[in-house]
Parts: C-alpha cells; structure tokens; sequence
C-alpha cells in the first residue's frame, strides 16, 4: 500500500522520533556542553610527549631520560632536538641540557614513546594547549616538558603502574647482577683498598681493608668479601698484584665473568674509560669508548656493538647515538691502531 | 596553467538569420574551495545550458610528497603518515601498510591480531560508508540531517578506536606483526554492543532515505557506471559491485582471517548514484555479520608477533604488494626494499580514491551540473588519499 510521498513522510516521522527523543532520550541527545562539561578521555588517549622524573625534590636530577637521542632519530616528523648535557670539562652529564618538541609539528604518533629505552618519555592527554603565537609558544622546553612520575600515575594508572614494576624489577635484577659480578672486580682493587678513604663498620672482627660505604654490596656480600679480602692481605698473596693499573681486572676481560667491565659506567669520562680497558683486548677498547648506557640505539647493547665491530658483523662506526662524535671518532680511532681499518 | 576545454567563441546576442540566438558553451571551476568538492578538489566543467560537454578532474591541492617522505625513514617511520592517507578509515591504511611489509619481510602475524584487524577493519567500513552516504546527502541538499545522524553513529566507533589506539582518528595502531594495544574484555564489549546497536541506526537510516522520493528522483539513472567501463578503469570497491563488477579482495585474496568468515557480497545492476548508495548500505550489513562472527571467534593470544623488532627493522631486498578491501576500494602498497633494507627503496600507493576518479567525466558528461556534486559524492574520495 504506497502512495506518492510515502518515502518522503517515513522520513519525517524518524526525524520527528530524533527532535523529540533527543528532549527525552540520552541516546539521542549526543551534544555535550564543552567549556562547562567536559568528556572524561580515555586512559589511552594521547596528545603530546612529556618526560617522567621520579623525585620531587630535584626534577632535573632525577629524570629518567639519558640524552640517547633514539627519539630524536626515530621521530617521523623529527620535532624533538636533544643537546646532552656535559660539565665544565666536556664529560656527558647523561641527561639532557636542551630537550625541545616543536608541538606544532609533532604528529602524536607516539614513535618515540614505543622506541624509548629508558621509560623516559609519554603521552600526555591534556588536549587544551592552544597559544597566543604561532612561533616560539608552540615549542615546549625541558621545563615545561618534565611532568612527574606522580602525574603519569594519576592520568594513565595501568600503564604507569606496569612501568613502575618494570622499572623496579630491572633495578632489582642488576643489583643481583652487579654483586657477583663485583667479586673478582675488588680482588683486583686489593692493592688499592688500603687507600680507602675511611674504614666502614664491618661484622668481621679481623677485617683490615674496608669496602667502600657506596659500593653497591648486601651486608652478607659486604661481609665476604671484607672476610676474604682481609685473609688474602694477611696471608701475604697478592693474587691481583701484577694488575698495573688500580681497578683493572687482573685476568683479561674474555674470561671475566659476563658483567664484569669496570668503564662500564656512564658516569667516567672517555678517558679514564679507555685507561681502564687499557689492557684488554680490542672489542674491550672499543666497548670503553661508547656512551655505556646500554641503550640499545644502534641496536645491540654496548657490549654487543662492540663485539659486532670487532668480529667484522657491523661495519658502521657511527651507530653510538649517545657518545656522538666523540664515541665514533674513538672507534675509528682504535679500529686503525688495531689495523682493522 | 590550465587550459581551456574550448574554443571559447565570441559571446554575442544577436540572433542569427533564423532568428535563434546563438548561445556558447561556459566554462565553470567548481572548486578547489567549494563544499561539495570534500576537499580542496577541482572539477573544470563545460557547460552547455545547464548540461555538462566536458569534465576535467584537477587534483594535487593537497599533496603532501607521501611516498617520498616514507622513502627517507624507516619503515615503521611511514606508519603514522598513512593514517593521514584517508583521514577516514586509518586503521585500513594502516593494516594495507603493515600487510605489504609483512609479505615481504615474512612475518607471520598472530591470530588474535588477525582477528582484532578484522573488527577494526569492519567498524571502519561501517563508519565510512554511513559518513559517505551521509555527505552524499548533504550534497543532494538534505542538510545536515543523515550526515548528523551518521556521526552520531560513527562517534561511538572513535570513543573506541580512542580508548583502544588513544586517537580518534589517527590511530596508528597496527604494527608489523600484529597489532600495537591488545584488546581488553571491556574493548571487546563496546564492539559487540556497537555491533548490535547498528542495525538499528541501520533501520532508522534505511526509512529516512530509501523509499525517499526526492532521494530516488535526483540519484536513479544518474552518473551510470557501465559495467565494462568500471573493469577498464580499474575501478574497485563499492563502486565496482555497484556496476555489477564481483570484485571483493576480502573474497578474492581472502587475507587476514576473512577465508574463516562467512558473509556475502552485495552486487549492483545498474550502476547509478542510488546503486552505489544502496551497496553500502548492504555492505555495512555484511560487516556487521562479519563483526559479529569476529567477536564470537576471537581467540586469546598475543597480539603482536614477538620476533619483530620495533628499531633496527630491516627488510631484506626484494619488492611486494600488499592490497586490502578498503571501504573505498582496493587499497595497496607496493614495497621495494634493497641493499641494507632499513627504508623502503620505492613505496608506491595505489589509493581507490584517486582511480576511481578517474572515470568522473564519462559519469557526468550529459547531466545537469547540479548531478555532478552528488555523482562526485557517490564516488566516496577523500582528498588526502587522492593527492597523497
């Protein structure tokens, strides 16, 4: 049964249904008030990068990011400039002097938020960030950029709360690393400990040589290796006495055990890195001359990139994105004293 | 510099011996800014009265240099540039993108993932072909209303591609080897809820348009695609079946998961505006069964392929295609990796908006001009995907 606007009136009467509705009807009436109401963003959403810092009391101390650069690399859109901070004489500081995000480029893809080694930088979902300029206001600088660990918690709860355990639990397993592993290291430093600057309280009565209180020891190890220490000196042996430089392993580093690289510490400079590998073989020297902050940029860990340029696999020398020019001016450096190059 | 379609001749009103004026043919540019070109796209018509001679497409106003900006970055570097492809549909972008990568890098993708690409790729599909039915619309003169109903719809679709990718719009949320967020319980029950929720909007719509006798007045026996015109141009998508062309990817390739899924493939006979709007109609029915059967067949997994690296992704050399039905056709990239493999040689785009317009001028030429702006909108293009 049609008849000649049949279609047309079907029509008016949905339209009727959505006018009326909408006065009745929460499914129909869509419109939120924005200024007033506002939409709750899910946890997920993103808008721009911020950094994470974990302590309140020194932001910039305690940020997570390192200055490696793999962000600034990977960006699409390349919006993020990085200059890493160094002190008065030139040593890198591991964290960033200058760490800018042109937020009028930046396209929230969150690229850098995936590649980052460190946890260091996330997304923020504040979609309210309109300027009064076109310029230099959309350029966000490290102190607008560094948001608290706290802020990240409290807008993207599940994310941060799986973060804070993964950070926790790699803290967890390098100190485990880091214990064993400093056994042969402090035999070697024997000769050295005498020097120590003041003798720290240790359980064992008999102890003469004390271990330094930062050294990063349990009491059992602490303990130990007093214990161990103290009996070798009495005993007259020397084990690591031919080690000429304090600190060095007195056993090449190929039979150390896996771990045990004492430049491996992005606190030393470039040169008291390389004095310490001093006497090691070739992929050692060049593992000295990286950033060491295990960041994974050039695709393997510094040990990794080391052994890959001394065994051949990766020919190219300029993969260290945190040491710069000076990590790959010391490699080729090296490679043509060792005649590799 | 674009020259003119015409000899113009000199315009003059005095009739001629057999006392008819002599009148002359008007060359008009509609657009690049005007509204019903959907987007900065222009369409140089000659006119005859009221009628169209001739029909020039003019694109490239919105080129962004796609193809060789992916060429200098890595290749996940390219990811969130293809959600700016098609505006619309990013997450069919992105799994056209992820899928040429994967065939020719070999990666096996998950099944969960599969199934996750397909939901997304369906709620895409709905999302476009109510939006495009509804800018149809806009251009016939119905203001606002269908195009306002179909946001309604499709913003329950981005408030869950927000809280699954945390965009609405520029998802970036497939990765090679699978997908970046795995699905949680609460995603997967927002999709089954829009899922049973669709067809009724679907309904609703159906009754505001179908039978609507301006609707069939102004699209019926208007901008007729024949059916070996559509296979000569290689026109694909929805507005090939609308001709009568069987060409589905999802059928013909059947990549993802779509082998596993059953559904059917609505064909046109005539190949008219009302042909290409009533296809996608049906088509969002057959999405919503796929999504449905999807939904129920989900598999617990990862949802990303462990093996694939994130940085340092490197390919080794060789070239391959990799193509999706998208909701506006045929969407593929074409890949070619060589020595070092750390950025794509060539990446090429083979975008359906771009050829299916191509065939405007043999769909237009012998309609009133006020036909073009609808049979441009029954075309379905979107300029970002156009000039790339």
């Amino acid at each position: 049964m049609g008849f000649i606007g049949k279609g047309l009136f079907e029509g008016m009467v949905v339209t009727a249904r959505n006018f009326v509705g909408s006065y009745f009807d929460k499914e129909r009436l869509v419109t939120v008030q924005y200024p007033e109401e506002r939409v709750q963003v899910p946890e997920n959403s993103r808008t721009f990068p911020f950094l994470v810092f974990d302590k309140d009391s020194d932001p910039v101390a305690s940020m997570r990011c390192v200055a490696c650069k793999i962000c600034e690399v990977e960006c699409p859109p390349q919006c993020i400039y990085i200059v890493m901070d160094r002190d008065e004489k030139g040593k890198p500081q591991q964290r960033p002097k200058v760490f800018d995000i042109d937020i009028s480029v930046c396209m929230q893809c969150q690229i850098c938020v995936e590649v980052c080694p460190f946890d260091a930088i996330k997304m923020d979902n504040n979609y309210e960030k309109s300027q009064y300029g076109r310029f230099d206001e959309l350029v966000e600088h490290l102190p607008e950029l560094l948001k608290s660990n706290e802020f990240y918690n409290k807008i993207k709860p599940t994310e941060a709360t799986a973060v804070d355990a993964k950070l926790k639990a790699d803290a967890e397993k390098k100190a485990k690393k880091a214990a064993p592993a400093a056994k042969p290291a402090a035999t070697a430093a024997k000769p050295a400990a005498p020097a120590a600057p003041k003798p720290a309280p240790v359980a064992a009565p008999t102890a003469k040589i004390a271990i330094p209180d930062d050294a990063p020891f349990t009491p059992e190890q602490r303990q130990w290796l007093s214990g161990y220490l103290s009996t070798v000196a009495a005993s007259g042996v020397a084990p690591a006495a031919a080690a000429p430089v304090a600190g060095t392993p007195a056993a090449p580093a190929t039979e150390a055990p896996a771990g045990n690289w004492p430049w491996h510490d992005p606190g030393l400079g470039m040169q008291r890195r390389l004095d310490l590998a001093k006497e090691t073989p070739i992929a050692d020297k060049l593992m000295a001359a990286m950033a060491q902050t295990d960041c994974h940029a050039c695709g393997y860990d510094c040990r990794g990139y080391a052994d890959a340029i001394a065994t051949g696999a990766e020919t190219d020398l300029s993969l260290c994105l945190p040491g710069e020019a000076e990590t790959a001016n010391m490699l080729k450096k090296l490679m043509q004293e060792a005649g590799k190059l | 510099m674009i020259q003119p379609l015409t000899d113009a001749k000199p315009y003059t009103l005095t009739p001629g011996s057999n006392g008819v004026i002599e009148t002359q043919t008007l060359e008009v540019s509609i657009g690049p800014q005007h509204p019903s070109t959907h987007g900065v796209f222009r369409m140089d018509c000659v006119l005859d009265g009221e009628s169209v001679v001739a029909l020039k497409p003019v694109m490239g106003y919105l080129h962004r240099n796609h193809e060789q900006l992916a060429e200098r970055m890595a290749w996940l570097g390219s990811m969130p540039y293809t959600d700016r492809l098609d505006y619309f549909n990013s997450m069919t972008n992105n799994w056209a993108y992820a899928l040429a990568v994967e065939k020719l890098a070999g990666i096996k993708v998950p099944d969960r993932a599969e199934y996750i690409r397909v939901i997304m790729a369906e709620l895409t599909r709905l999302l476009n072909h109510s939006c495009v039915i509804g800018f149809m619309l806009q251009d016939l003169g119905a203001w606002g209303t269908p195009l306002l109903y179909a946001f309604r719809e499709r913003e329950r679709i981005l408030d869950l591609y927000e809280a699954v990718s945390g965009s609405r719009m520029m998802c970036n949320y497939m990765r090679f080897g699978g997908v970046r967020v795995n699905l949680t319980d609460e995603n997967l029950a927002t999709a089954k809820d829009i899922a049973t929720r669709f067809p009724r909007f679907l309904d609703e719509f159906e009754k505001l348009l179908t039978n609507n006798e301006v609707l069939l007045a102004r699209t019926q026996r208007v901008g007729v695609l024949p059916k070996e015109l559509a296979i000569n141009a290689g026109i694909s998508g929805p507005m090939a079946r609308a001709s009568g062309v069987d060409y589905d990817l999802r059928k013909v390739d059947k990549y993802g998961v779509y082998g596993r899924l059953e559904f059917r493939v609505p064909l046109g006979d005539i190949g008219d505006v009302y042909d290409r709007y009533y296809i996608r109609v049906l088509e969002m029915r057959e999405s919503i069964k796929i999504l449905q059967q999807a939904l129920r067949d989900i598999p617990q997994g990862p949802h990303i392929a462990p093996e694939v690296k994130l940085r340092n992704f490197k390919i080794p050399p060789g070239d391959g295609y990799g193509r999706i039905e998208g909701p506006k056709g045929e969407l593929g990239f074409y890949l070619v990796s060589d020595e070092g493999g750390k950025q794509p040689y060539r990446y090429h785009v083979r975008p359906p908006s771009f050829i299916n317009l191509t065939i405007l001028e043999d769909m237009c030429v012998g309609h009133k001009v006020a036909d073009v702006v609808v049979i441009l909108g029954s075309v379905d293009i979107v300029l970002g995907e156009v000039d790339r």
